[in-house]
């Protein structure tokens, strides 16, 4: 029988004698590696007592005597001080004003009711015990109202959880990848929503980092992401591996979302610009059955965003990329005619829904 | 008619709302006031006002009551005797400075008056507006330029309307655009124009 001292392969050895050096090293000193031929100490050197400066010390005794000196001016109120107030405030009143008396000792009185004379101080003595809506801004929910409200809102859906019946594709997630299933936690959409994402790829090319150990590669991937329905996101990713960088850039497409106002639910409002670096686009509304006609990166953009009718000029930089962030800009700038009106005080109609009997739109 | 100052208040109320300024000021001219009045009348600015080269005490809000104490802005007490009040029956009412005198306003609103039958010294005060934090006007820009004026007639104008170029100006294909024209009626918007079957210059579009 082949003895244990016996043959070993390479592999063998070199794993045995590696791991009784690591035992050995853990069995000395921590697991970290060793630099140095010394011990390293074990943590880092503290004083036994904490070294305080003199002038700290002065400062606190001044301070001190300070506040001592002003409580011994808060003197209880005279019996001649009690009937001068007993004048002005009735009963109730006045024994309100002793128990606050008592409740509150003069040492507080000076260290805590002191006004402030620094000279970031607001101007006016206030406080801040009222809200006037005018002047201050609304009161926000106490962090444990909102907890308690969220809490609330969880309970319902619970419940709504419970009724009997086939499961959704949101609840039976069983199967979906966890990509998919940690963005839809993030975003709040539906699996069944993103499922249905129109995503596209537009722009992939290969980057190289130059560094003092050589080029590292990586690939570039521009994906949009849209529910042909007024939603479209753009997301950039970068990975080694392809599979990588396409997934990020589609998940960062989904997490970019961004609503797009389209006119009568097929083309944009008037004319709008996008710039992102040297490239700007121009988009132009055009009349129903005009088609997209622009170049393909902006026709992707206008399909996923559910628009149909759109023309397009790139009159500067055509470089991918920006063109496509530059597009995605303009179709999410855009300025709603009803917000024009609200902002100068006038009135608008669209006088499309009036002509042809309302039918339009 | 000088174009090159309309340009000059054209660039001048870009920065001033890029700035995010309230209250701006440009030279008093015919020319200046009637467009002031045109912006005003669309719902660009808040209000237009003739005064000197400081802003007229009407152009800021009225003292509240209660903060009398609070406020150490003196030209902030509106009152029908005020400088500018008598600035303006100089100018518009034509009035000297014995009617003046005997309207009962003071000696420095007289001076005041006085000081500015000067044109040059006149300035016109416009008020800014925003909305959720964007100005209203953001772009002013020149359609005639001093070295090329252009003049169109009323179906051209309709075409720009419509959103048709209609020889080099191009249309009015922005939304809340309009274009400034000033016909022999007086300065006027393209659409106006339209309806009145005018012809003229367009001066500026703004949006």
């Amino acid at each position: 029988m082949a003895s244990k001292s016996g043959y070993q392969c390479l592999s063998c050895l070199l794993k045995d004698t590696f791991t009784s050096r690591a035992a050995s090293a853990s069995r000395t000193t921590s697991s970290k590696r060793l630099f140095h031929v010394s011990t390293p100490r074990s943590a880092r050197r503290r004083p036994a007592y904490p070294s305080v400066k003199q002038s700290r010390i002065d400062a606190a005794a001044a301070q001190e005597a300070d506040i001592q000196a002003r409580a011994a001016q808060l003197q209880p109120y005279t019996q001649r001080e009690r009937e001068l107030l007993a004048m002005r405030y009735t009963p109730e009143q006045m024994e309100i004003i002793e128990a606050g008396e008592a409740a509150i000792s003069s040492r507080d009185m000076a260290e805590q009711g002191r006004l402030r004379g620094d000279a970031f101080r607001p101007t006016y003595i206030d406080d801040f015990s009222t809200l006037r809506p005018l002047v201050d801004k609304p009161a926000r929910l106490a962090l444990d109202d909102a907890e308690d409200q969220a809490g609330d809102k969880k309970k319902k859906d619970v419940k709504k959880l419970k009724l009997p019946g086939p499961l959704s594709a949101t609840e039976g997630s069983g199967g979906a990848e966890p990509h998919l299933q940690r963005l839809s936690l993030t975003t709040g959409l539906p699996l069944r929503t993103l499922r249905s994402l129109r995503i596209k790829n537009l722009v992939s090319h290969r980057v190289v980092n130059q560094t003092r150990m050589g080029k590292i590669q990586s690939l570039y991937f521009l994906t949009i992401a849209g529910n042909q329905d007024g939603m479209v996101g753009v997301g950039e990713g970068k990975g080694a591996e392809d599979e990588d960088g396409r997934r990020q850039a589609m998940m960062n497409a989904i997490r970019n979302l961004k609503p797009v106002p389209r006119y009568e639910g097929r083309t944009i409002f008037g004319e709008v610009e996008g710039k992102v670096g040297g490239s700007v686009v121009k988009l132009m509304a055009r009349p129903p059955g005009f088609g997209n006609r622009c170049q393909h990166l902006i026709f992707e953009l206008a399909r996923a965003a559910g628009i149909s009718d759109l023309a397009a000029t790139t009159p500067r930089s055509r470089n991918k990329m920006n063109v496509v962030k530059a597009a995605w800009q303009a179709l999410t700038s855009q300025r709603l005619p009803e917000d024009v009106a609200r902002a100068r005080g006038r009135k608008m109609v669209d006088v499309r829904r009036v002509y042809y009997g309302g039918l339009v739109g | 008619m000088s174009l090159v100052n309309l340009a000059h208040v054209c660039s001048h109320l870009q920065n001033a709302s890029l700035a995010r300024l309230g209250l701006t000021s440009i030279p008093y001219t015919k020319l200046h006031l009637s467009l002031a009045l045109l912006l005003h009348k669309q719902g660009f600015l808040s209000q237009v006002k003739l005064g000197g080269p400081s802003p007229p005490a009407s152009c800021f809000p009225a003292a509240t009551p209660d903060n009398h104490s609070i406020t150490a802005a003196p030209h902030r007490d509106r009152s029908p005797r005020s400088p500018e009040a008598a600035l303006y029956d100089v100018v518009y009412k034509g009035q000297t400075e014995e009617q003046l005198r005997r309207e009962g306003f003071g000696e420095e609103a007289i001076q005041f008056a006085l000081e500015h039958p000067n044109r040059a010294s006149r300035r016109l005060w416009l008020g800014l507006k925003y909305w959720d934090g964007m100005p209203v006007l953001r772009k002013a820009q020149m359609v005639s330029k001093p070295t090329k004026r252009i003049w169109l007639d009323s179906r051209d104008l309709g075409r720009l309307v419509r959103g048709r170029a209609a020889g080099q100006v191009k249309p009015i294909t922005r939304i809340g655009e309009i274009l400034a024209v000033t016909t022999d009626k007086g300065i006027m918007d393209a659409r106006e124009c339209v309806e009145r079957q005018i012809g003229g210059m367009p001066l500026c579009r703004i949006w």
